[in-house]
């Protein structure tokens, strides 16, 4: 499968080349909806030029990102693009072998399964094959690479396409058992930005699934891991929060990354949810307010995690899609990370009931977020309320999306376990329902 | 009695040599006059010497800068907020504390003559005003483009060689000048100073009538040509200059000779009293006080005996000026790049922790299949 992906990986730099070198760059670096305060390039070059002046790049409200990016760029600012190819790249070589692993694990376990006849003999339909799973890894590599979203952000040059590829990084490292390099991977993605500590509850349970440690709170061996991958975790979080001090020599970062990230205090329209609330809010309930949209992503972790227990890969695409939905400052880099995955669940086709106007909801918002920008900053005949009603539009789309592949995926477990022609009591047949 | 009469030499050249430049404050009025794109050679000219004279000691206060046109946030500049000139853009002139005093179309050949005579409008802020007294020397340096006797201003009118004599007069009845110094780096310059008439001026220029003053060199980057030849040498001279420096006139006059300046630069010092080898270039670049730093408290309260301690002081160590002031920091004082680099703990801890994070994981023993 090497060549193909090849292929795919020239075509995917080929395209992005030729944008590079068209006038198109300069277009999309400022679109709002490409390019956040967080991640644009601008920004990072304004923060280096400070930073040759002799000027903290953390003073004002210009330069966003962690130390580390300042050192990599300090070396690398030349050659941005092909730094960001690079990047995309290896998110996709990761996320190809990852899901090529997780295929693999997938009909193992299916294997002996059907040899310990655990599933009713109805539901043979509902299994997979190795024939049809095995372009999915290309399909899921394909999916990243030749994303509009994801060439989009690669050719604005923006760094969620770093973040991808630390998160794919990570995914990797989760996928093939390595706790140590799965922290430090997760400490990174955290460290960029706050919200991937999320990611540590599906981690946690992948790896305690894949060493047969079952998920008991009674029993000492998953507390010993637990305690072992967040120390892991922790440890290296801290190591790199304390390299990054030794860079500027200053602890000046960690309000410019972090509060900026949690307090939200840029307000430009991005295709989020905050932006359009903080602005008509009133300064009395401001916290209130930031604490609860903040809580709301980190609110799902347990339930989710408590319902896919059995299922982290999934629960991993499902807290990437609520955290590039629910984000302060989301981009569509972030939303083309989670889109990637779709094609590992291609084999719930058959289950999802919104697929169609999800499809066309995102399609119709993607085309009408820089129309209504035009008329509203630039016409002036629109206003913000009707940027924000896309926006509202597109993030229902997504969450739509979510839940309705989180319904196919438990609808299928249930089938798997009670078979796929539901009876009722007295014989007569029964259609799953969702209250 | 002879030891009594070499004292008293000796004093009174001393003193003479003190008292010599008979100026007690220094101004420049610095002018370009012209504007667009292609003349930003004009305007680095007049970046330069206002750099060179604000180094040597003239507060922006004493400095009248009129730039026609502004190069620095000019849409074709492709490096913005810089005028350089070097090429490879080694000296960037506009730094952060540039003081323009007349911008634009400010710069017309009316404020240009107001401020020399001093008749501005009551509402003119100070910074517009050239107060000098008849205790000061002033540099004028005029730069743009000039014909056989008159110089363009803003390519819509000009100013004649007849005016600006007459407005030097004008200076010298009001007492407004102890000593003039005019530098003109136009084509055919020398034509604009052929009609003075006042004294104590002394001019120089940058080519002779019926001769072009050339440009320096282009910029490939920049795309137009940085500097004027005449200028470009004049601040290679000036960068040489401290306020300790004991150059004087003649070396100015040697500046830019024929080999380098294609054109002849030519000076006039028959209006000036002085002799130009005893004028020192810190006489109107620099704003040189006379001081002297002494360690012992001088008596001032017994009015009688002072001719007797005056006669006794020059025994006790004479300090010239020059010795007085820490030359080796002031000379060459061309601003450094200075570059951000990580600290070196940093990446040795960065690059540590990978590796130790790649041997965990991988293993010693895999070293041996790399390798």
């Amino acid at each position: 499968m090497a060549a193909p992906l090849t292929l795919v990986l020239v075509l995917a730099v080929t395209i992005r080349a030729v944008l590079f070198r068209s006038s198109l760059a300069e277009l999309i670096s400022e679109r709002v909806e490409v390019v956040s305060p967080l991640n644009a390039w601008k920004r990072v070059v304004e923060g280096l030029a400070l930073l040759d002046l002799g000027v903290s790049p953390y003073s004002g409200d210009v330069f966003h990102e962690t130390p580390l990016i300042i050192y990599l760029f300090h070396f690398v600012v030349d050659y941005a693009e092909i730094v960001f190819m690079i990047a995309d790249g290896i998110t996709a070589v990761c996320l190809y072998l990852a899901v090529q692993n997780y295929n693999k694990n997938v009909f193992r376990k299916q294997k002996y399964a059907l040899e310990a006849d655990r599933y009713p003999h109805d539901c043979l339909e509902l299994m997979r094959s190795p024939r049809e799973m095995h372009y999915i890894p290309l399909k899921v590599a394909m999916f990243y690479l030749l994303n509009p979203f994801t060439i989009l952000s690669c050719v604005a040059k923006s760094t969620c396409g770093l973040n991808n590829a630390v998160i794919a990084l990570f995914i990797l490292s989760t996928l093939k058992g390595s706790a140590l390099l799965s922290a430090i991977f997760l400490a990174l993605a955290t460290y960029q930005s706050i919200y991937p500590l999320t990611l540590f509850a599906p981690a946690l349970l992948f790896l305690l699934q894949r060493l047969y440690i079952p998920v008991n709170l009674c029993r000492s061996s998953f507390w010993f891991f637990t305690l072992q991958y967040a120390f892991m975790f922790v440890g290296s979080l801290v190591v790199i929060v304390c390299l990054s001090f030794f860079l500027l020599g200053s602890w000046d970062f960690i309000p410019s990354v972090y509060g900026f990230i949690l307090s939200v205090p840029d307000l430009t329209p991005n295709i989020g949810l905050f932006w359009y609330f903080f602005a008509e809010m009133f300064e009395h309930f401001r916290f209130f307010f930031i604490c609860v949209f903040q809580i709301n992503i980190f609110f799902y972790t347990i339930p989710l995690s408590i319902k896919l227990k059995e299922h982290p890969v999934f629960l991993i695409f499902m807290q990437i899609a609520i955290i590039s939905i629910f984000k302060s400052y989301p981009t569509v880099g972030d939303i083309a990370l989670y889109m990637a995955f779709l094609p590992a669940w291609s084999h719930l086709y058959r289950f999802l009931r919104n697929i169609f106007l999800v499809s066309c909801v995102l399609l119709a918002c993607s085309a009408l977020f820089p129309v209504l920008w035009h008329l509203w900053i630039y016409a002036g005949s629109a206003n913000s309320n009707f940027y924000y009603a896309i926006t509202l539009l597109f993030n229902v789309g997504q969450i739509l999306l979510v839940s309705d592949y989180f319904y196919a995926y438990l609808r299928r477990e249930h089938h798997l376990s009670q078979g796929l022609y539901l009876r009722r009591k007295d014989g007569s047949e029964a259609t799953l329902v969702l209250k | 009695s002879y030891l009594f009469i070499y004292l008293f030499y000796y004093i009174t050249t001393k003193a003479t040599q003190f008292f010599n430049s008979g100026h007690t404050n220094n101004w420049a009025v610095l002018v370009c006059t012209s504007r667009f794109w292609f003349n930003y050679r004009h305007v680095a000219n007049v970046l330069s010497v206002y750099r060179s004279v604000k180094r040597l000691g003239i507060p922006d206060s004493h400095i009248v800068l009129m730039l026609a046109d502004d190069m620095a946030c000019n849409h074709r500049n492709p490096k913005p907020a810089t005028v350089f000139s070097h090429k490879n853009m080694e000296l960037n002139v506009y730094g952060d504390d540039v003081e323009v005093d007349y911008r634009g179309y400010e710069v017309t050949v009316e404020n240009f003559l107001r401020v020399l005579t001093g008749r501005l409008p009551p509402s003119t802020p100070r910074s517009k005003r050239l107060l000098s007294d008849d205790r000061s020397n002033i540099l004028i340096y005029l730069t743009g483009h000039g014909g056989n006797g008159f110089l363009k201003f803003q390519d819509s009118e000009e100013i004649s060689n007849v005016e600006l004599a007459d407005a030097f007069e004008q200076m010298w009845q009001k007492r407004r000048y102890n000593e003039l110094l005019f530098i003109i780096d136009t084509c055919q310059g020398a034509s604009m100073y052929e009609r003075f008439y006042s004294p104590n001026i002394m001019a120089l220029a940058s080519s002779q009538v019926g001769e072009d003053s050339l440009s320096h060199q282009p910029d490939l980057a920049i795309g137009v040509h940085l500097m004027d030849r005449y200028t470009f040498y004049l601040l290679e001279f000036l960068e040489d200059i401290h306020p300790a420096s004991q150059a004087n006139m003649n070396d100015l006059f040697k500046v830019c000779p024929k080999s380098q300046c294609v054109s002849t630069p030519g000076h006039r010092t028959d209006l000036f009293l002085r002799d130009p080898r005893s004028v020192l270039i810190t006489d109107f670049f620099g704003s040189v006080r006379k001081v002297e730093i002494t360690r012992e408290a001088v008596n001032l309260t017994s009015a009688a005996e002072q001719p007797v301690e005056a006669t006794k002081e020059p025994k006790s160590e004479p300090l010239s000026y020059v010795d007085q002031l820490p030359v080796a920091e002031i000379i060459h004082q061309k601003p450094k790049q200075k570059d951000w680099h990580p600290p070196d703990g940093f990446i040795l801890g960065l690059w540590t922790l990978i590796l130790l994070v790649f041997f965990k994981t991988y293993g010693i023993k895999h070293l041996k299949h790399i390798f």
